[in-house]
């Protein structure tokens, strides 16, 4: 027995002095395995006496099992060890750059307009849209402007023929809901509105408009506001003030400029953003609507003024030159 | 307009500052876009709306303050300028009798005044210094006073020099064919029918409305003059001005309409502001007045419910009559139904919804709440079509595409599509924008020229345009322009793969999860034998590489791929989709490899295996092609990897390698070799 306890010994000893796994591996070898020690030592118990047999057999054993623990254990702490000298060799800057993939970018009209259209939808209203070869009468009669009024001098016009021009406004999209679709509605587009301009940093030939409208029986210019105050907040923060200023607009009857104000933009003061007001009755008699009935509104406001409000843009031509820096600032 | 605002304090008392002013103008629809400190004094300057002429003079602002601030009250000049500064000779002919014959419909009303020896006179001061506020260039006594006051009054006045008048005459007509004009500006005007003028006896002295001639132009030594106040029809004036291309002071209010009732009244002033000056008689007696248009104004029922009810906000009756009133309505009250008279300085009042404004602006927009809208309506959000577009859209970003915006107005490019015919503007501003694009290409190569880098992957969604008989197509497009590599390059060494036919094929492929068909195609910006036409029930279009002349023409690398599709306006529909159980069971791969003539196009092999091998036939992929040493010139090697799998049961070696065998049987009847 004691024989036993020795071999066990020295076992434990040699196992805990191993200095790596691959010595480990050796000395398991030769302590359990085929021709080990421990394992010879097991294949004397016919040389001992019958009645001790039970009681070597069962200290053989055990002493395998606490053997092959510290070995077990000695070997997790070699290979921690060993681990830890692979993560040191292994260690990374990560304030180096990381590996470039090629990711596509959304433009950032575009995601002004994506938005726009998610807040619209939200409020109820359906997208639709109508040529940007537009014919005058969509564009002007339809919309209240008397033949030849100075409220087209604000809308230099780009003609193709006597009777087709440019959408100026992509309000231009009324007639053709109005022709084919009874109220209640609310409807809204996103199109390129065209002026004959010279370009610079504040003027553009084209530029997109979103115009949204909707009738109903005991629309007033309250649930213009309302609307528009939603929309604004949505996308300019919740904390904005809104104003409406009378303006003209032939197709609005009132009608209203309107801006918000945010301690956010230019020092709080009122920043325009587009027309409003209510559907001029004579536009929905026109088109056989009741104008005692039904009333509506319309309001209209330049997409890119959208990003350059949020992101301080200066000037309009950034939008059309799609300069590679441009596009990745925002995407 | 720019006002100095002591002209406004001639007219309303009012303890507000020059700021405040401001804010009540923008607020009552008269925007006031800068205040500026000119001689000492606030100068505003005034956007007035072009359907409010009346708001064009220190009068009609005047009474604008006076209807929105209760605490204002009128001063004296306000009162007697809304009697007209009626004077006692008014109403009888002027002593000068110089007759007026006015022959056109467009001139509603013609009077003058005439004044003699205004020797030794000038402008007062504080006139002068007014005149110089406003940006008026001193011309002489007349020219400076007329100015005065029509800033005051907003009525236009020109003076003729009555000296130079051949005859005692004026007629007000229709200009004749050839007849000219020399203007105050210098300038010879050939003058056509319909254009409206004065002439004395003998000629033309005046654009009617617009600007006087130079003969009769009055000068520092004028002592006699004939001032003209009249009332023209602002069509015709603003036809007569565009189609000369002169924009005056004059024809800018009359195009906004002037008010035919002050004619008389602006000349009265006139004459109290020349005795004001030093001048002891004024005028000479009497006011030559022909008035063959009088006035007709409509009567407006206004029914008072509807104000609250359209604005969205309460306003009582009383206030409702109290507003138009101090606008210069008449109001006559039935119970809940109002019939209003717009005064004359108003042609703006037509419908009750003018007057509901009117009333809104001065209760003021800001007391209007915010509500939601309410009530049933259609399905909102965007469907069908438009939402297609905006999934096109999402797949191209997620294949590595930048999106870019470029315009509709373009000039002319190599890149254009030659077979359909542009969309000319009539009127460009400059060459850029003389043509509609009727392709997207030509704007995504700007792109790539603009970043000038070597690899660039970007596309565009948008309206192309052309010409089809008498009519103009507007049709949405989307276009994806590819070249050099398709991932950034990291470090050195790293194998990044460039972009090819078969790249930008792979996005195609992915844009539309529906079958394509491609056909041969023959596009001229394309190089030959590397594009191909491409169809499906969504779009049609192109897809190959630019021609390496084009490249060269624009200054890119040739190694530009590009497609263009052109979507049909249909929506995708997915109905036809469905979904198949997934099998258990493992796969096994299967390759074959082979020599076959270049005659014979992938799309025959690959059907060639789809027959052979049916339902369990998974995928395959090309993994390998090859043509050079070792394999007969007009023949080339492909190496495919078939994965095969059945539902339900594993494939044992045997069975796949008999189901290999098949293919290569297959592939025998096309004469394909097994390597």
């Amino acid at each position: 027995m004691d024989q036993v306890r020795d071999v066990e010994e020295e076992a434990r000893a040699a196992a805990s002095q191993a200095k790596s796994t691959q010595e480990l591996r050796d000395l398991e070898l030769k302590f359990l395995g085929k021709s080990g020690k421990l394992t010879l030592l097991s294949r004397e118990i016919s040389t001992i006496a019958p009645e001790m047999r039970p009681a070597f057999g069962q200290a053989v054993n055990e002493a395998k099992l606490r053997v092959q623990e510290a070995f077990s254990s000695q070997q997790e702490s070699l290979l921690n060890a060993e681990l830890e000298v692979k993560f040191e060799s292994e260690r990374i800057d990560v304030t180096m750059p990381g590996r470039q993939i090629r990711v596509g970018k959304m433009h950032v009209l575009y995601s002004a307009m994506l938005r726009v259209k998610q807040i619209l939808s939200g409020l109820g209203f359906q997208y639709r849209e109508s040529p940007d070869v537009e014919e005058f009468k969509f564009n002007f009669d339809y919309l209240n402007y008397p033949p030849d009024h100075p409220a087209m001098d604000d809308q230099d016009t780009f003609y193709i023929d006597s009777e087709h021009l440019m959408r100026t406004q992509s309000t231009a999209l009324q007639g053709h809901v109005f022709s084919d679709t009874a109220p209640p509605l609310r409807v809204f587009t996103i199109g390129r509105c065209y002026r004959n301009e010279a370009v610079d940093r504040t003027h553009g030939h084209t530029f997109y408009q979103v115009d949204a409208f909707m009738i109903d029986e005991g629309v007033s210019m309250a649930h213009l506001r309302g609307t528009l105050g939603a929309f604004a907040r949505e996308l300019f923060g919740e904390q904005i003030a809104t104003r409406f200023r009378p303006d003209f607009f032939p197709f609005v009857e009132p009608g209203v400029d309107f801006a918000i104000s945010t301690p956010n933009f230019q020092n709080g003061n009122w920043l325009e953003l587009g027309g409003a007001g209510l559907i001029h009755p004579k536009i929905l008699e026109n088109f056989g609507m009741d104008s005692k009935k039904y009333s509506g509104f319309a309001f209209g406001l330049g997409i890119e003024r959208i990003p350059m409000l949020r992101y301080g843009i200066d000037d309009l031509r950034y939008f059309y030159e799609n300069d590679r820096r441009f596009l990745e600032a925002f995407a | 307009m720019k006002l100095p605002i002591s002209m406004l304090f001639d007219f309303v008392k009012v303890s507000l500052n020059a700021g405040e002013i401001a804010e009540l103008l923008t607020m009552a629809g008269f925007e006031v876009e800068k205040i500026e400190i000119v001689e000492g004094e606030e100068v505003l300057e005034i956007k007035v709306c072009s359907n409010r002429g009346d708001g064009l003079s220190a009068l009609g602002l005047a009474r604008e303050i006076l209807a929105k601030n209760t605490s204002a009250s009128p001063t004296d000049l306000y009162i007697r300028a809304s009697n007209r500064f009626k004077l006692p000779d008014e109403n009888t002919r002027s002593v000068l009798s110089v007759p007026v014959t006015i022959e056109c419909e467009t001139c509603s009303r013609f009077a003058y005044r005439g004044f003699k020896g205004l020797r030794n006179i000038s402008i007062p001061d504080w006139i002068q210094k007014r005149l110089r506020q406003m940006g008026f260039r001193p011309i002489s006594f007349m020219v400076d006073l007329t100015n005065y006051v029509m800033v005051e009054l907003g009525q236009p006045l020109h003076a003729y020099d009555l000296n130079k008048l051949s005859g005692p005459a004026i007629i007000v007509r229709n200009a004749r064919v050839g007849e000219k004009l020399i203007t105050l500006d210098g300038v010879e005007r050939e003058l056509t029918p319909n254009q409206m003028i004065i002439c004395d006896s003998k000629n033309p002295i005046g654009v009617a409305g617009i600007m006087g001639g130079l003969d009769s132009e009055i000068s520092n030594s004028t002592i006699d003059i004939l001032l003209e106040s009249a009332h023209f029809n602002s069509q015709s004036v603003r036809k007569t001005r565009k189609h000369l291309g002169l924009n005056t002071e004059a024809s800018y209010r009359f195009e906004r309409s002037a008010d035919p009732e002050g004619v008389v009244a602006a000349l009265n002033r006139v004459r109290e502001l020349v005795v004001e000056s030093g001048h002891e008689q004024g005028s000479l007696e009497g006011v030559t007045d022909e008035y063959p248009g009088a006035l007709k104004i409509s009567i407006i029922t206004l029914e008072v419910d509807r104000v609250s009810k359209l604005l969205g906000m309460m306003v009582t009756p009383d206030e409702c009559r109290s507003y138009l009133t101090k606008l210069g309505c008449s109001v006559d009250v039935y119970g809940d139904i109002f019939q209003v008279k717009p005064p004359s300085w108003r042609p703006d009042l037509v419908g009750e919804e003018d007057l509901i404004e009117d009333i809104g602006r001065i209760h003021g927009y800001e007391k209007v709440p915010e509500l939601l809208p309410f009530g049933s309506t259609a399905r909102g959000g965007v469907w069908g079509f438009y939402r297609l577009q905006e999934e096109l859209v999402e797949r191209a970003i997620s294949f590595g595409f930048d999106q870019t915006v470029t315009h509709s107005l373009v000039g002319s490019s190599v890149l254009c599509n030659r077979s359909s015919e542009p969309v000319e503007i009539r009127n460009p501003n400059s060459p850029d924008t003389k043509f509609l694009r009727n392709s997207l290409l030509p704007g995504l190569a700007d792109v790539l020229i603009r970043n000038g880098t070597s690899d660039g992957h970007y596309f565009e969604l948008g309206s192309i345009f052309q010409k089809l008989e008498n009519q103009y197509l507007t049709q949405k497009s989307i276009a994806l322009i590819s070249c050099g590599g398709l991932m950034p390059l990291n470090r050195k060494g790293d194998q990044v793969p460039v972009a090819d036919f078969y790249s930008l094929k792979a996005c195609l492929e992915h844009l539309v999860p529906t079958k394509l068909q491609y056909g041969d195609s023959s596009d001229a910006r394309l190089q030959p034998f590397q594009q191909a036409n491409v169809r499906c029930e969504l779009f049609t279009g192109i897809l190959g590489r630019l021609h390496p002349k084009i490249c060269k023409l624009l200054g890119v690398a040739d190694n530009v791929f590009a497609m263009e599709l052109l979507l049909s306006g249909e929506a995708f529909d997915d109905s036809t989709r469905q979904h198949f159980a997934l099998s258990r069971n493992p796969s096994v791969r299967r390759d074959v490899s082979f020599v076959i003539s270049k005659e014979i196009p992938y799309s025959i092999v690959e059907k060639n295996l789809q027959e052979s091998l049916g339902s369990i036939l998974e995928s395959m992929w090309l993994f390998d092609v090859y043509e050079g040493a070792g394999i007969a010139d007009g023949s080339h090697s492909l190496a495919i990897a078939l994965t095969l799998r059945k539902s339900g049961e594993n494939f044992t070696d045997e069975q796949a390698n008999q189901e290999r065998e098949k293919a290569v049987r297959g592939l025998e009847s096309l004469g394909a070799k097994l390597r």
